[in-house]
């Protein structure tokens, strides 16, 4: 893999020569504490130094509320205006980000590929930045600390200035755009460079285990666990909108006033909410918040792991620090895994 | 197919739905072409109050013998009524102080004038009459109200969220207020659909659009409580708006408090 250097100082130009591959959406500042994903107006409204974003990148590619197609009685389905075919950049993304978009592709990219998916996610490129974990990152634990594929281009930091790791072609084209910005790599960059990486494996403050994992939550399905975090659960859904692996999506229709044309809606949707499992004739499969807990902790930590190999967290600490009621994931598998309870 | 015939009526309320319906500027139009209006004396005089009705819309709710004299006489002529507003759906703000003898209220606001009316504690339309669709909120969204009435012209009842406000503000990526600065956020425990209003603006949730299903109170109450607010204070923001909805009356409250 081509690495090239950027220092520091001519990170704002390499932002307006990336301005010619499309729209720059990059961390920004919200509220006191938060930070999200906008459009960069000006290089000086970028926030590298930042966690996590309230949301993560899904909110891109399978937005909140989408309309699929429109409807009228005698004209039949149309699908909405053509999108434009505006590209976009995605700057600064993080490794356990970077690796829920993998999995958010395989998933929408199944036996029946998604579509509305795949037009968006064509189009934006992404540029990876490397991080340092807080409290709530258990991401070393989930294997998604680091990526090697997935983006376009990856900065990580090395003091004064970034050593960049190229992905794709489209990021080398990025990169020979700005030429003359960039350095080679020096031995004392690779010095840096490792020491950093060092530094970084030290700074894991959170970690779970999750060797044999869906093997202790089938043995522990019936637990009193799930009992009290039921209770905890306000089953507000905060969690899954911030998941960047909660997936799920509801369709439905909406009816203009003539009630004779309308929309095909589909909206976030969430295992949390008490309509999810309810059925025609008013059976609901998981009708205690205990159970609908239980079914999201399931289906990160053991159902996707039989259908993918691998759990859908990619710990990034979202859920616990959003959480209103403080659940914390990681307290959660411990308590599952430890032996002092009978 | 003729135009449903439709009343719009208001018991004790502020007025603030109906008037929601008269700020639809956009849609004003579509809304009073489709529909053969016979009752809103809101908007205009010479109102049909005898006539069969396909829909009814009430807002406020009932405090005096009168109005539920008026709310039954609706129900009869109404194919489909819907509560419109949370005093319509839970007894909103005029409901909150239930326990108190209203006989007292009077005396203090009106002096010896106030024997001239009479008063019962104040209800939501489903104590007296059934309710075919709730449309919650103080004041009303006008979007829900549009898609409900789209869907009743179509024959269906609307699907409205059934999860809380939270769900609308993490979609929306608005910074959680309760979280990041210990504010008394009701978001949790209340039912979505306005899009997260206040904490777009920085405020908290005060549950106007009262209970989400499958409230989970005692949570809530001891999320408040680690945050330092007093039990009273507590209180008295879970019962403002919606103090008769099952969940939120005293006893329940006093329970979930010590679980
Ligand atoms: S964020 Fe917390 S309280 Fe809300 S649904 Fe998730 S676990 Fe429950
Ligand atoms: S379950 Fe929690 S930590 Fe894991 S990916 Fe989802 S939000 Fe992040
Ligand atoms: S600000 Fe309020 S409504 Fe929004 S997520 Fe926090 S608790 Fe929920
Ligand atoms: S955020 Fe809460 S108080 Fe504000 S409009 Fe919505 S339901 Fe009402």
């Amino acid at each position: 893999m081509k690495i090239v250097k950027l220092p520091k100082e001519k990170l704002a130009e390499f932002l307006s020569c990336l301005r010619a591959f499309g729209e720059i959406h990059a961390p920004t500042k919200r509220g006191e504490k938060s930070h999200v994903f906008a459009p960069l107006k000006e290089p000086a409204g970028i926030e590298l130094d930042y966690t996590r974003t309230i949301l993560p990148l899904k909110k891109y590619f399978l937005p909140p509320m989408e309309t699929m197609f429109n409807f009228q009685a005698e004209k039949g389905y149309e699908t909405p205006a053509e999108e434009s075919d505006k590209k976009y950049i995605i700057f600064g993304v993080h490794p356990c980000d970077i690796h829920s978009l993998k999995i958010l592709d395989l998933v929408f990219g199944g036996k029946y590929v998604d579509g509305h998916y795949f037009s968006r996610r064509s189009k934006a490129a992404i540029i990876g930045l490397d991080c340092i974990p807080d409290e709530f990152c258990f991401c070393r634990s989930t294997g998604t600390d680091f990526v090697d594929d997935g983006f376009d281009l990856f900065l990580s930091d090395i003091e004064d200035s970034y050593l960049v790791r190229v992905g794709t072609s489209l990021g080398d084209d990025m990169v020979k755009a700005a030429d003359t910005l960039f350095q080679e790599v020096t031995v004392q960059d690779r010095e840096k460079y490792k020491k950093k990486s060092i530094q970084r494996g030290q700074s894991f403050q959170s970690e779970i285990q999750l060797q044999d994992l869906p093997e202790i939550m089938d043995l522990e399905y019936e637990s009193q666990i799930w009992q009290e975090l039921g209770e905890e659960c306000l089953g507000c859904g905060t969690c899954s909108m911030v998941c960047p692996t909660c997936y799920c999506y509801a369709v439905f229709d909406e009816l203009n006033l003539d009630a004779a044309s309308g929309q095909r809606i589909r909206r976030w949707d969430s295992c949390l909410f008490k309509d999810y499992a309810l059925v025609a004739g008013g059976h609901n499969f998981r009708a205690q918040r205990s159970s609908r807990v239980k079914n999201r902790y399931f289906h990160k930590q053991r159902g996707f792991v039989s259908q993918y190999g691998r759990p859908s967290c990619v710990g990034c600490g979202r859920c616990k620090e959003y959480c209103p009621a403080g659940v914390d994931i990681i307290e959660v598998v411990n308590k599952l895994r430890s032996e002092t309870r009978v | 197919m003729d135009k449903p015939k439709v009343g719009i009526y208001g018991l004790t309320g502020c007025a603030g739905d109906q008037l929601v319906i008269l700020n639809c500027e956009d849609e004003l139009l579509d809304l009073v072409g489709s529909l053969d209006i016979k009752s809103f004396s809101m908007a205009a005089s010479g109102a049909d109050d005898q006539c069969q009705l396909d829909i009814a819309f009430v807002e406020g709710t009932v405090v005096q013998p009168d109005e539920e004299k008026l709310l039954k006489d609706i129900r009869q002529r109404a194919k489909l009524l819907v509560a419109i507003g949370t005093c319509a759906v839970w007894g909103g703000v005029t409901a909150m102080k239930n326990e108190v003898d209203p006989k007292k209220f009077i005396e203090q606001v009106y002096g010896p004038a106030g024997k001239v009316f009479e008063v019962i504690p104040p209800q939501p339309l489903s104590s007296f009459v059934k309710v075919d669709l709730s449309l919650p909120g103080c004041p009303i969204e006008k979007e829900q109200l549009l898609r409900g009435v789209a869907s009743l012209l179509h024959g269906d009842l609307p699907k409205l969220p059934n999860y809380a406000v939270c769900t609308e503000c993490k979609m929306a990526e608005y910074p959680c207020i309760l979280v990041e600065k210990g504010l008394p956020c009701l978001g949790p425990i209340t039912v979505a659909g306005c899009g997260a209003r206040c904490p777009s603006y920085g405020l908290t949730c005060n549950g106007c659009r009262g209970p989400v299903d499958d409230i989970n109170v005692a949570s809530e109450i001891n999320i408040l409580k680690e945050k330092g607010f007093t039990w009273v204070d507590i209180q008295n923001r879970l019962r403002t708006f919606a103090a008769p909805a099952p969940p939120l009356n005293l006893q329940t409250l006093e329970e979930a408090k010590n679980a």
